[in-house]
């Protein structure tokens, strides 16, 4: 017998009481102002909400939180402040030193301010790689919490999608907090 | 309503005050209370230790004692939640139905849920500390566990109120162990005198002269931790409190 | 009546400074936990809901990972199942090998631990880089995790720096801890670039989706995964959830749970692998399927490794997760010790007051401490109680079944009330360690009663 069969044999010989699955009845929580509540979350996650003037343009922006940045990545129309393409290279590896990336993020969620970013790039390792990450998102796109937002994930096709709350971080040493352990050490959220 | 006074073991060998404080309070709130004689322990202890086959037969000793009682109830959370939680699986293997489980009591229970005392005569013009008992708050449910996110409430702290000139604190960790836990405070000796040593040091950081709670079995074990570190705070049984002047 | 606990406890508290920031440490994220908790109007319907789903999907296993299984393949994923932590680790070798892989970058995973993979392939000659900081941490000190959400938390940063001084060339001296959190960043970006294959752990197996949850704060398994041409996905078989809808319950209570954060800095979903790469999943058993058929302790496999009974419990605090003999401590390490093996991890069933504050900070509602009392009362049986409190126990109960004798006790117990100091604070009385016995009254509530004294 095959491990596997000889695996769901011992859990068929071994299996009690079949429980019913719940029904996912929940009365989940609301806020009253979701930029506002994203946006703090955010910030209580290291990360940072802007939120973009009438006419502000979104190159003004990253180019003023970024004034050092030399390696701009982006394979979005509108950020001409971006100096590569990172869908045109070769190898992933080639990513590694870049200063900023802009992405599009698909939706917010307000409870935990994460962003849903189903891979729209070539390399997913964009979001991770460089210092830090600008995610464009539609201020209108912000649910709840989780369960609204897997409701929205549900109907969507994705080969790999990552909920990004606040930049990478770490407490290893002695719970002291440190942003940027692996990932981007910074991340803005830009709310158009 | 008969109510059957329960005293645990070492509440009638350490702390017989704790009982007849109860005896006085209950009669005092106009309850018929008797005190079925000879009681010796509930079998906690052995049942903890890991051996609860052990406590059978003082369970069908206690069920016996009770059986003409409306109520049973005790001074001592623990002990109660005992029946309560483990007395009738230990007696369906001795195909007995427990009758104690649905009618035992902790006397602080007892008196908000079921007497509900409007006033007593109590003066107690002393700062006190709540020790919040794991078995009397995660079994017995007298005040909301810290884990849980449900309204605050407190049946200690209701009944507290109703004394007068006391003034009423919490600890930080408002319900975390002191480490008693039957043997555990010998098999573990280290950790539970750890505990132990913390959690009076918590209760004096609310500036309390005493520690108060519903457990004789945790007081007794912080009073070890007080006596032997000559610690400037005292313990005291809610009952001792609520019988004050009686 | 020491167990192996009791001994390693009395090693660690002798560090009383080390013991207090241990405690005190691990009670704040405990404190983080609750607000986190208290934000949420629904918490208490979230844990029920998420101890709901696990009774389903662990009594229905068989069937959510065959629909996983035909849902991953479709996803193009290659599925594989290890009955035990052998094949697991031959699983992971023969993936290697296949791509003659010399070095494999790993993300935190205590399904690895258990089977003690990465002993057996460097072994075989492969070279296993652990990404997750504390886990690298622990790697090159040559220690195992003391804590299955913070692994390192037992180290103190002067250590820390000693041994990057020594692996990765840091300042001599310099503690800071971002310093080193981001000379390691440094160092162990050269490792992700460069790896042959990817290993993650998993959180969450989505059965109606065929894909994969993997949940972290520093972002180490998305960037292991992200130029490797393999990635290796490995998970326990109770990981398994029936939905999405399902997953945002799960989603919802771990990190708050965990780390006090309202969800994990990344929550990654793992669908089909890129073009040209492979994506392999291995199932593992390794006893899970055998405790489906305990119903007394079946809710251990609700577990989905926050890590918050450890921070409750007020035993781990002040004893050190390496007091325990399971890789697992804490209160969830006391019982899958027992289920792994009862005669061997039997030790860890006294690191518990009972006080039960793991049972109600568990997202999962596992009884936790109430499983430890079941297991107590299985230690006799196979012969691993302890003779002292067995004593105890029996003599106990022959007191207290005679109350004549009882109470004759009880007349004469107040002597011990004035034996001089030496007979009785000794070695021999665990309870005078710290503290002093409690003074006998001088008549017993049973005494007072029959002579009337209550009124």
């Amino acid at each position: 017998m095959s491990s596997r069969d000889s695996i769901l044999a011992s859990i068929r010989r071994h299996t009690g009481v079949r429980h019913e699955m719940p029904e996912l009845t929940l009365e989940a929580i609301t806020y009253a102002d979701k930029l506002a509540t994203f946006s703090e979350v955010l910030a209580g996650a290291g990360g940072k909400a802007i939120e973009l003037r009438p006419g502000e343009d979104v190159n003004e922006v990253i180019r003023r939180e970024f004034p050092e940045a030399k390696r701009i990545a982006s394979n979005l129309k509108e950020i001409t402040c971006a100096t590569f393409n990172p869908d045109e290279l070769t190898d992933p590896r080639e990513l590694n030193g870049t200063d900023v990336s802009v992405v599009e993020g698909s939706f917010g969620v307000v409870e935990n301010a994460a962003v849903w970013l189903p891979r729209q790039v070539r390399y997913k390792g964009l979001y991770f790689i460089s210092n830090a990450l600008v995610i464009l998102l539609d201020k209108t796109q912000l649910v709840h919490t989780m369960n609204e937002a897997y409701r929205r994930t549900a109907s969507m096709d994705y080969d790999y999608g990552v909920f990004m709350s606040g930049p990478s971080k770490t407490a290893d040493i002695e719970q002291a907090l440190v942003f940027g352990a692996h990932g981007p050490i910074q991340v803005v959220v830009l709310l158009k | 309503m008969k109510v059957g006074l329960f005293i645990p073991c070492y509440i009638n060998a350490v702390y017989p005050e704790v009982g007849v404080a109860s005896y006085k309070l209950l009669k005092h709130v106009g309850v018929e209370v008797d005190y079925p004689i000879d009681q010796t322990c509930c079998g906690q202890p052995m049942a903890n230790a890991g051996f609860e086959d052990e406590a059978a037969r003082l369970a069908l000793r206690m069920e016996e004692q009770f059986k003409n009682y409306d109520y049973v109830v005790g001074p001592s959370a623990s002990c109660v939640a005992f029946v309560k939680e483990n007395h009738p699986h230990i007696l369906e293997k001795r195909d007995h139905a427990c009758m104690n489980s649905k009618k035992i009591y902790d006397i602080c229970e007892f008196l908000h849920d079921v007497v509900r005392p409007e006033s007593l005569p109590a003066v107690f013009p002393h700062k006190v500390s709540i020790h919040n008992s794991c078995h009397g708050v995660r079994e017995l449910h007298l005040s909301s566990p810290s884990e849980r996110n449900i309204p605050y409430y407190s049946k200690l702290r209701d009944l507290l109120s109703l004394v007068k000139g006391i003034e009423v604190f919490e600890p930080k960790r408002v319900d975390e162990c002191c480490g008693f836990g039957g043997m555990f405070a010998i098999e573990e000796p280290e950790v539970s005198t750890c505990m132990g040593q913390d959690k009076v040091r918590d209760h004096m950081s609310t500036g309390a002269e005493y520690i108060t709670g519903a457990d004789s079995s945790c007081l007794m074990h912080m009073e070890g931790v007080i006596k032997r570190e000559k610690l400037p705070i005292k313990t005291i049984h809610i009952v001792q409190i609520l019988a004050a002047g009686l | 009546m020491s167990t192996k606990h009791t001994i390693a406890a009395a090693r660690f508290l002798k560090n009383k400074e080390n013991e207090a920031w241990h405690d005190h440490t691990l009670w704040m994220v405990r404190t983080k936990r609750d607000k986190m908790s208290h934000s949420l109007p629904e918490w208490e319907r979230l844990r029920e809901l998420a101890s709901e789903i696990k009774l389903y999907s662990n009594s229905h296993l068989d069937t959510l990972l065959e629909e996983f299984e035909k849902n991953a393949i479709a996803n193009g994923a290659i599925v594989h199942w290890a009955k035990d932590a052998e094949e697991h680790n031959e699983i992971v070798l023969r993936i290697l090998r296949q791509h003659e892989a010399r070095n494999l970058i790993k993300s935190k995973s205590m399904l690895t631990e258990e089977c003690h993979m990465n002993e057996f392939l460097m072994s075989k000659g492969i070279d296993v880089v652990e990404s997750d900081l504390g886990e690298r941490i622990l790697q090159l000190m040559h220690l195992a995790p003391s804590h299955i959400v913070m692994p390192a938390i037992h180290i103190k940063r002067e250590q820390i720096s000693e041994m990057m001084e020594r692996e990765m060339g840091t300042e001599k001296g310099n503690i800071d801890p971002t310093y080193l959190t981001h000379a390691a960043r440094k160092n162990l970006r050269e490792k992700f670039l460069h790896a042959d294959v990817a290993m993650t752990g998993v959180n969450f197996a989505v059965a109606s989706t065929g894909e994969i949850v993997v949940c972290t704060n520093e972002g180490n398994a998305d960037m292991g995964t992200s130029f490797p041409k393999v990635h290796i996905a490995t998970m326990g078989m109770e990981k398994i959830v029936p939905n999405l809808e399902a997953l945002g319950v799960f989603t919802r209570l771990l990190a708050r749970s965990g780390t006090g954060q309202p969800v994990t800095s990344y929550t990654s979903h793992y669908r089909r692998p890129p073009e040209g790469q492979e994506f392999h999943i291995i199932i593992v058993d390794n006893g899970r399927s055998d405790i489906l058929a305990k119903p007394d302790h079946i809710r251990t496999l609700n577990c989905i490794r926050c890590g918050e009974c450890m921070n409750t419990c007020p035993v781990y605090r002040r004893s050190g997760g390496y007091s325990y003999t399971y890789f697992i401590p804490g209160p969830i390490g006391i019982n899958l010790g027992m289920l792994r093996n009862p005669e061997e991890y039997s030790d860890n069933v006294s690191a518990c007051s009972l006080c039960l504050s793991c049972s109600n900070v568990c997202p999962v509602k596992i009884d936790l401490g109430e499983q430890i009392y079941r297991w107590r009362q299985d230690l006799d049986k196979i012969g691993k109680a302890s003779k002292e409190k067995k004593v105890m126990s029996f003599g106990m109960k022959f007191l207290m079944e005679r109350p004549g004798l009882f109470n004759t006790a009880l007349k004469f117990a107040p002597v011990v009330n004035h034996l001089p100091r030496f007979m009785v604070y000794n070695g021999l009385n665990a309870w005078g360690k710290g503290r002093e016995l409690p003074a006998f009254a001088k008549e017993s509530f049973n005494d007072m009663w029959k002579k009337n004294k209550v009124r």
